[in-house]
């Protein structure tokens, strides 16, 4: 094929759009419900398991210490925890800053401190944030093989919760996104079919005339190609408005951020550029096999 | 150059015998008319031809080409030896009258230069150079006519079939055409036109091809009434 036969080709696909405009507009349409669909899906499960992610990192395990240790042995501990593979952080909380906080949140029980004068009962210990909430058990099972390790506390309940939760999540979003994948081929694929439908007399009078399928298909290549290419534009630029303007009303709500934690929420800023390429690149690849897959059974002449 | 020997048909979907062992030859530069009630066999025939449809048994063989032979993606090959006219035009809606014609030379990659020469010329052949940016829906019957035999001859195939050309248009319209064609038959096209329209057949005379049946009943050639 000549270069000019694939530019003629490609005019045809570009004048096919208009020639077809109503079609066009439908399967555009389609195309970018169908996007914003996926995209909207895909986005709300990347926040969800961002938020997950930001409870899991307020949670700390706190390991206690013997009464006795000192406190050579206390920084050796201390150190031992920071080189674990699964923490993130270490802080040391003496058993002085926990009887003050004791006794602040127990004020009207002062008469119960004072018996106890100078005899501290409380602990040293060390508080530990993890990275990865799922392996803690693990990393106490390590801490628990240190010296001086009195006790340990960690929430396994709620560790329990937020595993099984991130679980469900990923297979209810994953099964939604699933099925509004297939929502939109099956719908894509019919407008495609109507569009193709509307003009088989021309395939068959193409057909007629001695062109080769490829030649009939690309034009049909190009006009999906288009039209899903203005679809996935389409659907950026509301994802964007959208997005932003939910983004700006939960960043409003301070009792909320407090639970999920302020870096949480992905801001549109920080995907912009993956979100335009899926949509734009997606737009177009589907527009564009979507018309050619219909054109093949019309093309037996 | 059109061969049928011992061709039969037989339509599985429906078990009915379209054609039956039909022999059948037309040499080059040959003008046909392919008479025949509806369901004779007439349409099969043609479908054989332009091989949308394969033959039970025997052997088709178009312009050099055998048929039982030939691959489905050399079809489009066997095609653009062959120009065809429809009864009911089935010109592209969308495209002006030189586009559609114009069309038939890019789907075989014909240069620029040669289709801007030859494409009018052809469309000036059937005489409506000064109808060439009209759409079809601006043209009557026998103008869109015109333009589906400007559009079959434009590639200059050895074989024109031209399926009831005259079926959709009006009667004093229909001697134009025929007209035309044997114009073209002239320059040495065989033509193969397929008619039930028995007074254009006697009016023109020539060879007369008579199927019924599935069977070739009258394969003769008759004086035209034009010709005394």
């Amino acid at each position: 094929m000549k270069v000019s036969g694939v530019k003629y080709l490609i005019e045809q696909g570009v004048d096919n759009v208009w020639k077809n405009r109503m079609m066009a507009f439908a399967s555009f349409c389609v195309l970018l419900v169908s996007l914003l669909l996926v995209g909207f899906s895909v986005l709300a499960y990347f926040n969800v398991n961002s938020i997950i992610g930001g409870i899991e990192s307020k949670n700390e395990v706190i390991v206690y210490l013997d009464d006795n240790t000192s406190d050579e042995a206390l920084e050796q501990i201390g150190d031992a925890l920071k080189a674990l593979p699964n923490v993130t952080s270490v802080s040391f909380y003496s058993k002085e800053e926990a009887f003050e906080s004791l006794k602040s949140s127990m004020a009207e029980y002062e008469v119960l401190f004072e018996s106890l004068g100078d005899d501290n009962p409380l602990v040293d210990a060390y508080r530990l944030k993890v990275d990865e909430i799922s392996q803690i058990t693990q990393t106490i099972a390590q801490i628990e093989k240190m010296n001086h390790i009195y006790s340990i506390r960690a929430p396994y309940d709620f560790v329990n919760i937020l595993v099984q939760l991130r679980m469900i999540l990923t297979w209810v979003m994953g099964a939604i996104i699933l099925a509004m994948i297939i929502v939109s081929m099956v719908i894509i694929s019919n407008t495609t079919k109507a569009s193709v439908f509307a003009r088989r007399e021309e395939i068959q009078i193409m057909k007629y005339v001695g062109a080769t399928n490829a030649f009939i298909r690309f034009p049909f290549f190009v006009e999906g190609m288009i039209t899903g290419f203005f679809a996935g534009c389409g659907a950026l630029v509301i994802t964007w408005l959208v997005y932003d303007s939910i983004v700006n009303i939960l960043q409003n709500q301070v009792d909320l951020l407090s639970i999920i934690g302020m870096g949480s929420i992905i801001q549109f800023s920080d995907i912009y550029l993956i979100v335009s390429l899926a949509y734009v690149c997606g737009g177009a690849l589907i527009g564009a096999m979507g018309s050619v897959i219909c054109t093949r059974r019309h093309l037996n002449v | 150059m059109v061969e049928l020997k011992n061709v039969s048909v037989t339509y599985s979907s429906t078990g009915v015998d379209a054609l039956n062992n039909v022999s059948l030859k037309i040499n080059d530069g040959d003008f046909a008319f392919v008479v025949g009630s509806s369901g004779a066999g007439k349409s099969t025939m043609i479908k054989l031809i332009l091989k949308e449809i394969d033959a039970t048994s025997g052997t088709v063989t178009v312009n050099g080409y055998n048929l039982s032979k030939l691959k489905r993606r050399k079809i489009p090959e066997l095609r653009r030896t062959i120009g065809f006219v429809f009864q009911d035009f089935r010109l592209i809606p969308s495209m002006t009258v030189y586009e559609n014609v114009a069309f038939v030379l890019r789907v075989i990659d014909a240069p620029r230069k040669y289709i801007r020469k030859r494409v009018p010329y052809v469309i000036s052949l059937v005489g409506l150079q000064h109808k060439a940016n009209a759409y079809p829906n601006e043209l009557s019957g026998g103008e869109k006519q015109r333009v589906a035999i400007a559009r079959a001859l434009v590639n200059d195939p050895q074989l024109i079939i031209a399926d009831e050309p005259t079926g959709n248009i009006d009667p004093e319209l229909s001697y134009e055409i025929v007209e035309l064609l044997k114009g073209i038959n002239e320059c040495g096209t065989t033509i193969l036109m397929v008619t039930h329209e028995h007074d254009l057949v006697r009016h023109f005379g020539g060879r007369i091809i008579n199927i019924t049946q599935g069977e070739i009943v009258f394969d003769e050639v008759i004086g035209g009434a034009n010709e005394g």
